[in-house]
């Protein structure tokens, strides 16, 4: 039977690199054996004395640790602030695309719509969770090696500070306008085809309201790209931003309320959720268009005001 | 409850690096890991054994402390001594205790310590 003494120092042993294991092992028995001697001269039984020794060196692992000079955690300080960064954008920005674009293609392959959403749940956790992995495996390489920092651009420069003048959008806000318009104007067409067996919105649409919205939609996508290269948004923001709201606000209340926006025939042209559909479809967009248009009236008059203006992302005022 | 464990935090930072300069400094004279311990513990500074004995070799590893084994005695025991180099650094780091006990008594004094 081994003694306590013995399990203990095995254990914290098996950690501890190899060259230095015969050197640990004796000098570890010895302070052990030291130990245990000083509290059985105060009077203490052998037993007890172990125990509370080993007790006071504590878990044979955390030891091992130290002795072998580990780092006992996965990411450090220092990385950890650029791995948060690159897992956000990942998640926020990547992941979303990556699905809605495998989405697209198995709806454009045929898929009905319970395939659909069966394999975009499937690619949000497959390839959601490659990403996290395979991130976070190449972080803690980098933490371990402590290579390569300012080869990637991890040391942080002020060159690296964003942009905060009003009206000048970040970059990747920019982006992602682009991709949400594009993917609202390949839904649009898309629905028509595929999806469902019949269309979701009204075919008879296409013989003018559906072509304009898209034209309104590009437009947007237009305003999106003029407002990004403006240092200062003025009133003509403002008005543009309200007429292109109110072009694709109005007839979508109006084809909505003439009972023309959604197709009869399809899924939600069925008695019971039409009048529901109809009715949601109204009050959304009423509220939208409204948002839209106040919001950017604010936003302009602050930036001409030039009062403090939320920094995206971090609900600070600058 | 709090503002003792704020303090209990804020002091063991504050102790960090001292058991360095307090071990090259007696360990000018050669002496063993437990020894050291009981030495350390009777001149006041609070250190456990678990972080004590990978420090002395992490010492040795860096050329501030060499080591011997000491068959003599019924129970080998490995004697660590500081090196030229080790002591050095311990007169670099006493300068820099004393230059920063006199800067914060300094301060104590000259922004009104309160009483």
């Amino acid at each position: 039977m081994t003694s306590l003494i013995d399990r203990y120092v095995f254990t914290a042993l098996r950690r501890v690199p190899e060259q230095q294991r015969a050197d640990i092992d004796r000098e570890l028995r010895a302070s052990i054996a030291d130990a245990v001697d000083a509290r059985v001269d105060t009077g203490a039984d052998h037993d007890t004395a172990v125990e509370q020794t080993l007790l006071e060196l504590g878990d044979p692992d955390a030891l091992a640790d130290r002795y072998a000079g580990r780092r006992s955690y996965l990411l450090g300080p220092e990385l950890f602030g650029t791995w948060r960064r690159v897992m956000k954008m990942l998640f926020t920005l990547v992941l979303p695309i990556v699905v809605v674009a495998l989405a697209v293609a198995e709806a454009v392959g045929g898929g009905n719509v319970g395939e659909v959403i069966g394999s975009a749940i499937g690619t949000l956790i497959t390839v959601g969770v490659h990403m996290a992995f395979w991130t976070t495996a190449v972080f803690v390489l980098l933490e371990r090696t402590g290579q390569g920092r300012e080869e990637l651009g991890l040391v942080w420069k002020p060159d690296d500070l964003p942009r905060y003048a009003e009206g000048r959008r970040v970059g990747s806000q920019l982006v992602v306008d682009l991709v949400w318009i594009t993917l609202l104007i390949a839904a649009l067409v898309l629905q028509q085809f595929t999806f469902t067996a019949e269309p979701l919105l009204d075919p008879a649409g296409w013989t003018f309201w559906w072509p304009y919205l898209i034209v309104v939609m590009v437009l947007e996508g237009a305003y999106v790209i003029w407002t990004s290269r403006l240092p200062v948004r003025t009133h003509l923001v403002t008005v543009v931003n309200a007429v292109l709201a109110l072009a694709a606000g109005i007839p979508l209340v109006w084809l909505a309320a003439t009972d023309r926006f959604f197709n009869p025939d399809g899924l939600l042209g069925d008695p019971d959720v039409h009048p529901w559909a109809t009715g949601s479809m109204i009050v959304l967009t009423v509220v939208a268009t409204v948002w839209d248009i106040v919001d950017q009236a604010r936003r302009t008059q602050r930036s001409r005001k030039g009062e403090p203006v939320e920094i995206p992302g971090t609900g600070l005022a600058i | 409850m709090t503002s003792d464990a704020t303090l209990s935090q804020h002091l063991q930072e504050l102790r960090r690096g001292t058991v360095v300069v307090a071990s090259l400094t007696v360990l000018r004279t050669p002496g063993y890991g437990y020894a050291l311990l009981e030495t350390l513990s009777a001149a006041g500074f609070e250190v456990e054994a678990n972080t004590l004995y990978p420090l002395l070799r992490r010492l040795e590893s860096q050329g501030l402390l060499t080591s011997e084994w000491n068959t003599d005695e019924a129970r080998p025991r490995k004697f660590y001594r500081t090196t030229e180099q080790g002591d050095a650094v311990a007169t670099a780091l006493r300068t820099e205790w004393t230059r920063l006990d006199r800067a914060v008594t300094d301060l104590g004094t000259t922004t009104g310590e309160r009483t």
